[in-house]
């Protein structure tokens, strides 16, 4: 990682400080690998498996952003090829929804993934001559279009979706058991972790940066940025057709409303309200959703006509708006700040330094203008 | 040294514009421009602001294709080739505005530059035995432009003039055959536009130098020859002092004559 990680290593000198954060991270590791013995089923799978494949959507999303400087409403339409791809050659046991053609659930993977990965190629090279508000408009255009085609070709989406698709043999029934499939979506996001943080420091990683700073530069430099643009974009949508494969499996089934356009701005959510800096962002913002969508269901008092229950878009949307305005780098710069009072880095935590590495920032903020619609930067500037 | 440079001149010229013109709606920026390079040379572009220089530049390096006209770049028509193309047959530039990659460090910009004129731009995975090479390229670029204490620098931390000089290091980097500056002194104090013709005046003799240069100092000690342009249009070729020494060149610059100078 170039930026934000070399930059704490480097300029870090406490002992103590670095301690801790190996401390902080060996205490995540334990509680995740423990995760069945410490909650109930009901956390394990409907908060924590949930927030982990949501995660793996969201942080295609982030990857896309940060690395590459596009904004891609694409990333659920691609898990929903995935989810539907595999639903329809899979077999599945009431054969009312999709082609059912009984391949063994692997093949389904395989054939989801390969599926979604070529159609985000395509997509990418659809939208890889486009940049900020154009990009983000063909994008949604692509992921209307998708949700649409699921639901009006039944041939392949059954009515009202594809139901009880075959998972294979291990992960059992994951409402009883949701242990293994907890696991598979950890060891997922684990891989998925790792395999951007790597992608991101080969030369094609690093000639991606490029390109989000600067692609008319780039282009001169000798680069075909379309091209390594629309190859970035697939990257993105191999992450996203491992989210779709996982969703199928957590959801039993998979149906045209579950790709919808609300879906299409909770990914958005959960990756500006974690924070886009940083990919572990995903994952934290995808666990703030998750928490925040069982909690608001259980406690929002009734208030007339403003406040119920039932309103959870509305709750997500004032956290929504509190996180972009407080800290526009979501719960991971809220983080960083904390940090930095804990480890007493920033002395005086200035709120203009503390996030992340300065780098990062003007990063962002390049970002930020290049991705109109993006989160919105926050006008500082760093000299 | 100038002389040195000229003697090549019964070759091909590496780079020939015939006609090359480009207009904006109904602004002819760049208007029936002829031009040639040869190799070796050290062509200085002059004129006023608005006189088409940076068009020009944007034309021959592929930015975008002239309306008019036809390039030969290294005896191959390019007229109509992208920018990535000539890039990869030996063309480097900088821009008016140091264009640089802001979200990385000094040297995986120079490396980016190394690594553009290479093959592999889609590698995706890190092989040391790949990259060390060009890695160390880097390093040495940066060295060659003073940058060797700010390599791990990230490239927002750079002041100015140390955009400038890895603008320059970027464009040395790729091993150019030709190398098109514009305005590389343009915001640099006194001493470090000194730095920077040093800089120019040390670049080997089979590189050809195409310069945009507003400082007359600069541009007449870098160059054996210059082209003036205004409103689109190359109005005078000549030497250095015979640029020096033109009243059409005085009129631009000064707005006046001198006469009985």
């Amino acid at each position: 990682m170039s930026t934000v990680a070399n930059t704490p290593t480097r300029s870090w000198p406490p002992r103590g400080a670095a301690l801790l954060g190996w401390a902080v991270l060996a205490a995540v590791g334990v509680v995740l690998l423990l995760a069945p013995l410490i909650f109930d089923l009901f956390w394990l799978s409907q908060i924590l498996t949930q927030a982990l494949w949501l995660g793996i959507a969201a942080v295609s999303l982030t990857f896309l952003y940060r690395y590459g400087g596009m904004t891609s409403l694409a990333q659920v339409a691609i898990y929903g090829i995935a989810g539907f791809a595999m639903g329809n050659v899979v077999h599945t046991i009431n054969s009312e929804g999709g082609l059912n053609l009984g391949w063994t659930p692997w093949l389904g993977v395989v054939f989801g993934i390969v599926v979604a990965v070529l159609l985000g190629l395509l997509f990418g090279a659809i939208a890889s001559r486009s940049y900020g508000i154009y990009f983000l408009m063909i994008t949604l255009a692509l992921s209307l279009f998708v949700f649409y085609f699921f639901g009006q070709v039944t041939q392949l989406s059954g009515f009202g979706g594809i139901r009880s698709v075959s998972r294979p043999g291990y992960l059992g029934d994951p409402i009883t058991h949701p242990s293994p499939l907890y696991y598979t979506c950890l060891g997922c996001s684990v891989a998925v972790y790792l395999l951007l943080r790597y992608m991101v420091r080969t030369p094609f990683g690093i000639a991606l940066q490029g390109i989000r700073d600067d692609p008319g530069r780039m282009s001169s430099l000798g680069y075909h940025v379309a091209l390594h643009r629309a190859l970035a974009f697939a990257l993105g949508a191999f992450v996203a057709s491992i989210a779709g494969v996982l969703s199928v499996w957590f959801n039993t089934q998979i149906s045209p409303g579950s790709i919808n356009i609300q879906q299409t701005i909770a990914v958005l959510i959960i990756a500006v309200i974690g924070g886009l800096s940083r990919l572990e962002g995903a994952w934290i913002g995808a666990l703030a959703y998750a928490l925040i969508d069982y909690y608001a269901r259980q406690h929002t008092p009734t208030l007339g006509l403003w406040l119920n229950p039932g309103r959870f878009a509305t709750i997500i949307g004032v956290v929504f708006l509190l996180i972009v305005l407080l800290s526009p780098d979501g719960l991971i710069g809220i983080g960083t700040r904390v940090w930095a009072l804990v480890t007493r880095r920033g002395r005086e935590a200035e709120p203009g330094t503390a996030a992340a590495a300065p780098t990062a920032e003007a990063t962002l903020e390049k970002a930020g203008t290049m991705a109109t619609g993006g989160p919105p930067s926050s006008g500082r500037q760093e000299a | 040294m100038a002389v040195a440079a000229q003697s090549a001149e019964s070759a091909e010229p590496i780079l020939r514009l015939r006609g090359v013109g480009r207009r904006f709606g109904g602004l002819r920026a760049v208007d029936g421009v002829d031009l040639q390079i040869r190799r070796g040379d050290r062509r200085a572009i002059l004129g006023p602001n608005g006189a088409g220089k940076t068009t020009l530049f944007n034309v021959i390096a592929g930015e975008f294709p002239p309306t008019d006209g036809t390039i030969d770049l290294f005896g191959t028509d390019v007229t109509h080739s992208p920018a990535r193309h000539r890039a990869k047959m030996g063309l480097a530039r900088t821009y008016q505005q140091s264009r640089v990659l802001l979200g990385l460090s000094v040297e995986d910009n120079i490396y980016l530059a190394a690594l553009g004129v290479r093959t592999g731009h889609t590698f995706p995975f890190r092989s040391r035995k790949r990259d060390a090479p060009l890695r160390a390229r880097a390093r040495e670029a940066a060295r060659e432009v003073g940058l060797e204490r700010r390599v791990g620098a990230m490239v927002s931390e750079l002041s100015h003039g140390e955009r400038r000089q890895l603008s320059i290091g970027m464009a040395r980097v790729a091993q150019p055959q030709l190398m098109m500056l514009d305005e590389p002194a343009a915001g640099l104090s006194r001493a470090e536009r000194v730095t920077l013709t040093e800089l120019l005046l040390a670049l080997p003799e089979d590189v050809t130098l195409l310069l945009i240069e507003h400082d007359m100092d600069v541009a007449l000690r870098v160059a054996n020859w210059v082209t003036m342009m205004h409103d689109g249009r190359v109005i005078v070729e000549g030497t250095p002092a015979e640029i020096r020494a033109n009243e059409t060149v005085h009129e631009l610059y000064l707005g006046k004559r001198h006469y009985g100078d």
